[in-house]
């Protein structure tokens, strides 16, 4: 007899009836704030970002410390055609965005002028973190760079594009970033019934990516990922060309982070370079360690519930969160390298012999 | 202004000729400043003014200053502060300002005395305003070393012939070098703007090159654009010139300094995680800490001693290898050593380390702090003029050579050192020929730290105290393991340098933001080439 009360069925029913059902008629009905609802959406963004990083990380064993950087291109990508999508509308009143009057640039720089139609920021939101992603996966895996070589190697890419990203000069707003997003498609973005649009089309996105990683890990291409994962050089020896393999598996994370960026930045309303520094993108592979690795649901739960937590704490006592997340960190790797997901398969194979033994 | 001036002074000279008042003698109306009353006071100030004599200028400053003091029978007035910690007094230095304008000392110990424990003599308004017209000169004798800078400076490009002979006077007491080519350099173009003679201004344009000051370029420059067309402007704009271009070439050599400075930082954090990571196969992404830590031992160590002695940064030295090798035993044994041969989890769990790491220190020290430099260590060391060579940064890059030789003897020339290269090539082979493999990596682990923390203390000589400072070098420093080759001294020991040049260079002609991005494209193509790094590890840990 098919057993229907898994762990895995109870996820998925308590998760879509929680966020697609309830929070979102509580939203209505003034139970649940505009700000829960938009917090929640940008904590589906990160989830995105987690999937990305647990098909390179949790399957293939390849750990990219740059994934922080994809997502702010898709975000910095939107942010800028929402910055001359509102032309007109800043303090200044000019066609460009204020903080070019600030940097006394008159004229819009030429790698601005795509952003003005939203289609083709899209496709160069997506299209960027893929080519970089391509590229650079081409260039690094050629020279069978990998381990931790590769990590190091991405984690200075991130460290020299955020050094980029801070200047004034390449006129992406420096340290302070784009801001002071007006409305996106014709929408106010500061409207309620905006924001609980954009909390569903992140759930939707989420549940979306979730449905096409769980399609290329169970497909024959997410089989070779883990074959990688177990052993490299065997995989090679049976004649798979195991760098196609990865710049495939880093081109598709790449793209998962940008669009979690590209969800991400409406609902902030801002971003910075502050996000894409060396220790986001590790923050979010903590993401998907503490989630549990492996498993597509553990990185999702992972997002979701760091995210949650650092709002709880830094809200309660913002001194300890760096000591909680450290610590959270250090059990993880130690005792938990299944993280949360493995915790509570851990438990439910426990209760499952107990209810055989009865 | 410098005409009115002389006139004016020129005049009270003439008037006090007439009147033959300069025959009392300067002892006396000196005394009389701070014995009489205040009519006698302000009689022997008005004569003393109108003499002109250099010998009681430091008086005449110290009047301009409202910082003239009576201390012990002596006429002091306050000079160099000391330094001390925000919340204290501040403390000054006496400096006698007649006859002799020495500083005061109690068995060779420097006097340092707050203001308020010191009778001042107080002289009016209308007093201190018959010394106007002497300021400018005033401030060549002042005791404190940027005030007679400035006013040297001050003089530079006047025609006011009456400054010679004040600045030549200056001068003959002046011991500071720096400040002493100021002065002459004032004096030549002083001269220079003065003079009708070529013979003689080819020859102040000569004295002005061979002196060399910091000003000389735009001296002779600006000299040379006011010259009608002739030999004497050529002359001077091809000095002018043949200055710049030593000013490149000295450039060159500065930069060259940066880059060894720089990349002997790197290679005194890199040392450590190289050796650690070709042992163990642990990233440690909490070696920067350790930096940390060693830079607060430090600090603390500053406030536990006395405050005047640089006595604190010399035990600080090995107080910071040990605090921090201290660390890193204890993290060794409570988490790396479940982590041996799983480099990326454990670049993980030391990220969490560091994490928590950094906020313990933000906790217990706050946010910002600094160590005094050491007075042995201020200053510079001047090769040739304006080729500085910084003490400081001399000391980092000395302590790193130590690093290097001391670990290179380690490893190469002790039976430690054997050890622990057998451990790095075959652990189990090792194990099994009776190395006690945990015990070697326990102190390869506070070795490695040490250094670190060694490093820190040396750190504190060129930047503040800071929680995340141990984050600013390390993704440098994996960069500099990465391409240097894991595991491998030499390979750090090159690449750390490589990089420092290659920075620098890169710095001189781009910003440094892009300088960085491209020393990150240089090491990618590098490794195109040589994936494992200039000297690949022949150890097992290199393998898949």
């Amino acid at each position: 007899m098919k057993k229907y009360l898994t762990t895995d069925n109870i996820f998925y029913a308590s998760a879509l009836l929680i966020f697609l059902v309830l929070m979102p008629i509580g939203n209505l009905l003034g139970l649940v704030s505009t700000n829960t609802i938009s917090l929640w959406g940008r904590y589906f963004c990160f989830a995105v970002a987690a999937l990305g990083i647990d098909l390179i990380w949790g399957y293939t064993g390849i750990l990219s410390m740059c994934q922080a950087f994809f997502f702010c291109l898709g975000g910095y990508s939107i942010a800028m055609h929402m910055l001359l999508a509102v032309g007109g509308q800043g303090v200044y009143g000019a066609k460009i965005p204020d903080f070019m009057i600030w940097n006394q640039v008159t004229s819009l720089p030429a790698f601005w002028e795509p952003f003005h139609s939203f289609g083709i920021a899209m496709i160069l939101a997506l299209l960027l973190p893929a080519l970089f992603a391509g590229v650079f996966g081409f260039f690094v895996f050629r020279s069978r760079i990998k381990g931790v070589y590769f990590a190091i190697i991405t984690q200075a890419l991130a460290f020299g594009a955020w050094l980029i990203f801070l200047r004034n000069e390449t006129m992406l707003g420096g340290t302070n970033g784009l801001t002071d997003f007006k409305s996106l498609l014709g929408f106010q973005l500061s409207e309620p019934k905006v924001k609980l649009g954009l909390y569903m089309i992140s759930l939707v996105v989420l549940i979306g990516s979730y449905l096409l990683c769980n399609y290329l890990v169970k497909s024959k291409f997410g089989k070779v990922l883990v074959a990688i994962l177990d052993s490299e050089s065997r995989v090679s020896y049976t004649s798979y060309i195991v760098q196609n393999y990865k710049i495939a598996v880093f081109v598709i994370s790449a793209v998962l982070a940008s669009i979690g960026g590209i969800l991400y930045a409406p609902q902030t309303g801002i971003i910075t370079p502050g996000l894409m520094d060396v220790k986001s993108s590790i923050e979010m592979v903590m993401w998907v360690a503490l989630g549990g690795r492996g498993s597509l649901k553990g990185a999702i739960v992972g997002a979701l519930l760091v995210n949650y937590l650092y709002s709880l704490c830094t809200s309660m006592f913002p001194e300890s969160w760096p000591y909680i997340l450290g610590i959270l960190f250090i059990l993880t790797v130690l005792f938990f390298q299944k993280g949360f997901w493995g915790l509570t398969e851990l438990l439910e194979s426990k209760l499952s012999k107990k209810s055989v033994g009865v | 202004m410098n005409k009115r001036i002389y006139i004016i002074t020129s005049l009270i000279f003439c008037i006090s000729r007439l009147l033959g008042q300069n025959t009392a003698s300067v002892d006396e109306l000196v005394k009389q400043l701070w014995k009489g009353n205040d009519t006698t006071k302000s009689n022997a100030l008005k004569i003393l003014v109108t003499t002109v004599n250099t010998n009681v200028f430091p008086v005449l400053s110290a009047i301009n200053d409202k910082s003239l003091y009576e201390y012990q029978d002596k006429l002091v007035t306050v000079g160099p502060k000391k330094p001390s910690e925000e919340g204290q007094k501040e403390m000054y230095s006496l400096v006698e300002v007649y006859p002799e304008g020495k500083i005061l000392t109690e068995n060779n110990q420097t006097i340092y005395k707050n203001t308020s424990d010191l009778k001042e003599i107080a002289f009016s308004r209308a007093d201190r305003l018959l010394i106007a017209p002497l300021v400018p000169y005033l401030n060549l004798v002042s005791p404190i070393s940027e005030k007679r800078k400035l006013a040297y400076t001050q003089f530079q490009g006047s025609t006011d012939s009456m400054a010679v002979p004040m600045i030549q006077k200056a001068l003959k007491v002046e011991t500071d070098p720096d400040i002493l080519r100021v002065g002459k350099e004032t004096i030549y173009s002083v001269l220079l703007n003065d003079s009708k003679d070529p013979k003689e201004r080819k020859l102040l344009i000569d004295s002005l090159f061979n002196n060399w000051g910091s000003n000389t370029e735009s001296i002779l420059s600006t000299y040379a654009a006011a010259q009608p067309e002739g030999e004497l402007k050529t002359y001077a704009t091809q000095k002018a010139k043949e200055l710049e271009n030593k000013h490149t070439v000295l450039g060159v050599f500065q930069n060259l300094f940066s880059g060894i400075s720089l990349g002997s930082i790197l290679i005194m954090i890199a040392l450590g995680l190289s050796v650690i990571y070709g042992l163990a196969g642990v990233i440690n992404m909490a070696h920067g800490e350790f930096l940390m830590i060693g830079a607060y031992t430090t600090f603390v160590i500053q406030n536990l001693l006395p405050k005047s002695s640089d006595l604190f940064f010399w035990v600080s030295l090995p107080v910071s290898f040990i605090v921090s090798g201290i660390f890193g035993f204890i993290i060794e044994r409570t988490i790396i050593r479940f982590l041996y041969s799983r480099p990326l989890e454990s670049l993980l769990a030391t990220w969490g380390v560091s994490l928590v790491l950094v906020q313990l220190a933000r906790t217990i020290f706050g946010d910002l702090t600094a160590v005094r430099t050491p007075t042995a260590l201020t200053g510079a060391w001047e090769i040739v003029p304006h080729l500085m060579l910084p003490y400081n940064r001399l000391f980092i890059i000395g302590l790193s050579l130590a690093m290097i030789l001391l670990t290179y003897f380690t490893l190469y020339r002790t039976r430690l050192g054997m050890q622990i290269r057998a451990v790095t090539q075959n652990r189990q082979m090792s194990a099994c020929l009776g190395i006690q493999t945990e015990r070697i990596d326990v102190i390869t682990f506070f070795l490695g730290s040490g250094l670190a923390g060694l490093a820190g203390a040396a750190m504190t000589l060129i930047g503040n105290v800071v929680p995340d400072m141990g984050q600013t070098y390390i993704v440098d420093s994996f960069l500099v393991v990465v391409s240097g080759g894991v595991g491998n001294m030499f390979g750090s020991v090159f690449s750390g340098l490589s990089i420092g040049f290659l920075s620098k260079i890169f710095e001189s002609f781009f910003e440094a933001v892009y300088g960085k991005v491209l020393i990150l494209v240089c090491i990618i193509i590098f490794l195109q080439y040589r994936p494992k790094g200039l000297f690949p590890d022949k150890g097992r840990i290199g393998e898949d």
